[in-house]
């Protein structure tokens, strides 16, 4: 019934190895996962509205995203294609993908090719000096303009 | 100084310097007898790995083609290129690119390095995926070598691993999509997805952080876990009785002889061993059964056979790398993809698969494959159809094994030939 010294022993021994072999390699995977990353900011300013006269669409390649003014509405959508990540072109029928052939209408919407999701639109205020600014960290639905 | 008289005098000891070392280098000398040539693979490091006979099905070029022996001598070719790479690289995106055009322009020997390495690991998946198909096609995977193959198929992915660490490293427009697809591809498995993506990037998008990590995997992790891999893998070629063969090349011992069914105590030795390695060395040479045998001695038989495919192996590389450069495009953008990005032949099946359906072309698809593959062996018990290419025993694993094989050369050929920009079909005629 009652366990032996020696097999408590071999017990605890076996268990610590085994457990701190594990945290070891646990430990490893937190050592490899960075705590902070330095990437661009996700909230920017793009620029005055001036800079994006009526009817145009500018693709700012830099920031992955495609400004679109309307008359006086003006939106932010993402150039970064929901099926693995490339740059989408813009075409004329809206933007097309390199590398999986992705199509979409100028709306964002998939018309064709593997992506799975339409392109995300990004939120876009007017800040107090006048130029427009992206906050790529907040998607808003696809067809909502800010009003000039 | 009359004591010395005992041992030899310094003027002999440095006449007798050059045979002195040669001789405690190596313990033999060249073979003129049977004795002589166990020894030599007996007692040397590097020969050890070998068995002192081999059998002569090993040594047939028709059954193996040699595959084997190529993708390891390709990898040797691999390791000794990419350290004397690992001299003029720098894991920095800001110094990268410059330091291949430096390989082209001002290095010694900088540009065949590179095509030497290049060119390398291309063969390297090529031939390790010929081994594959030999190995499967002589149903060498089966019962005693099971786990040799799942080895083999894991020594396959670190391949494919290897050169896709490595391909990131120019920091090229290449480079840089290939990992951004790849990285996204990684991102679509289940639950694991998005950290693994995380951990293999660094962050959120590929920039310094993955090229750093990337360049650790190429050059520190993978290449250990693989020469580990690739250790375990010969020695159980010998822990399994070497490679494949028919049943039939080795003739069975008359009954008589083998005398064991009567014999009350079983040895678990019963039927493996043929002749003492001990008495073989050191003589006397004294067999158990007494009984012919297809085997020939490693030296010079099996040496020989591998130096020549080492030297041809060589050379091919010398004269591709002569004659053809490795590509280098244009430095990374990330504001534009290439149109179309294609990546490297070997992986273009993939991509072709990825461009129907993300999770299914990336991971649901390669995963059953590879999965399939690994339970080959588990699945396929029958004993019948070892060491004959397409034995009609196995008629029907081969068929599906070249179904999926064809289906892969299919859709390599489509990605290489048939996709233009945005990835259109188009014809290339
Ligand atoms: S990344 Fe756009 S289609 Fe694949």
């Amino acid at each position: 019934m009652a366990v032996s010294r020696r097999r408590m022993l071999a017990w605890i021994t076996g268990t610590g190895l085994v457990g701190s072999g594990v945290l070891s390699a646990i430990s490893n995977f937190v050592f490899i996962k960075p705590r902070a990353t330095y990437g661009q900011p996700q909230r920017f300013s793009i620029g005055k509205p001036d800079d994006y006269p009526a009817g145009t669409r500018i693709a700012l390649d830099a920031r992955r995203i495609c400004v679109v003014r309307e008359g006086n509405r003006i939106a932010a959508v993402s150039t970064t294609c929901t099926h693995l990540g490339c740059i989408v072109g813009l075409a004329d029928t809206g933007f097309a993908c390199p590398c999986h052939g992705s199509r979409f209408d100028s709306d964002g919407t998939v018309t064709g090719g593997p992506a799975p999701r339409p392109l995300p639109w990004y939120k876009i205020t007017l800040a107090p000096n006048g130029e427009i600014e992206v906050d790529k960290d907040t998607e808003i639905t696809p067809g909502s303009y800010l009003t000039l | 100084m009359s004591k010395e008289t005992a041992s030899p005098s310094l003027l002999t000891a440095v006449k007798e310097l050059p045979g002195n070392v040669w001789k405690s280098l190596f313990r033999n000398p060249l073979p003129t007898n049977d004795l002589e040539r166990s020894s030599t693979s007996f007692t040397n490091f590097f020969l050890h790995i070998h068995p002192v006979k081999v059998h002569k099905n090993t040594l047939r070029p028709s059954y193996t083609l040699g595959l084997g022996l190529i993708s390891f001598f390709l990898f040797m070719i691999l390791v000794v290129t990419g350290i004397l790479l690992m001299f003029y690289y720098v894991p920095s995106t800001t110094q990268a690119y410059d330091r291949m055009l430096d390989l082209r322009g001002s290095v010694a020997f900088g540009t065949i390095l590179r095509n030497m390495h290049r060119w390398s690991a291309h063969g390297m998946v090529a031939v390790v995926v010929m081994h594959l198909c030999r190995v499967f096609l002589t149903g060498s995977y089966k019962k005693p070598r099971e786990f040799n193959w799942v080895l083999g198929v894991v020594l396959l992915l670190l391949t494919l691993l290897m050169s896709f660490t490595g391909y990131l490293l120019p920091w090229d427009q290449l480079a840089f999509w290939a990992i951004t697809v790849g990285t996204a591809i990684a991102g679509y498995a289940p639950i694991v997805g998005k950290d693994i993506q995380f951990l293999l990037m660094g962050g959120s998008t590929v920039g310094q952080e993955a090229l750093l990590r990337f360049y650790v995997l190429h050059v520190a992790v993978l290449p250990a876990v693989l020469t580990l891999s690739i250790a375990i893998h010969f020695w159980r070629i010998r822990k399994d009785g070497g490679l494949s063969r028919p049943a039939d090349a080795d003739p069975t011992p008359p009954m008589e002889m083998a005398g064991s069914a009567a014999d009350p105590r079983p040895s678990t030795l019963d039927g493996k061993k043929t002749y003492g390695l001990q008495g073989l060395v050191r003589g006397p040479l004294t067999k158990v059964n007494n009984i012919p045998d297809n085997t020939v001695f490693s030296w010079p038989n099996l040496f020989m056979s591998e130096l020549f495919v080492f030297v041809m192996t060589l050379a091919v590389v010398l004269v591709l790398a002569l004659l053809f450069n490795a590509p280098l495009e244009e430095p990374v953008n990330v504001m534009h993809p290439p149109n179309p990005a294609k990546a490297p032949w070997y992986f273009l099946g993939l991509q072709e698969m990825v461009s129907y359906s993300a999770f299914w072309g990336g991971i649901g698809v390669p995963g059953i494959f590879v999965g399939l593959l690994l339970l080959t062996p588990y699945l396929d018990r029958s004993p019948k159809g070892v060491g004959k290419w397409f034995s009609r025993d196995r008629l029907l694993a081969n068929t599906i094994f070249l179904t999926f094989l064809l289906a892969n050369v299919i859709f390599v050929i489509i990605g290489t030939f048939f996709r233009g920009p945005n990835w259109a079909f188009v014809t290339p005629w």
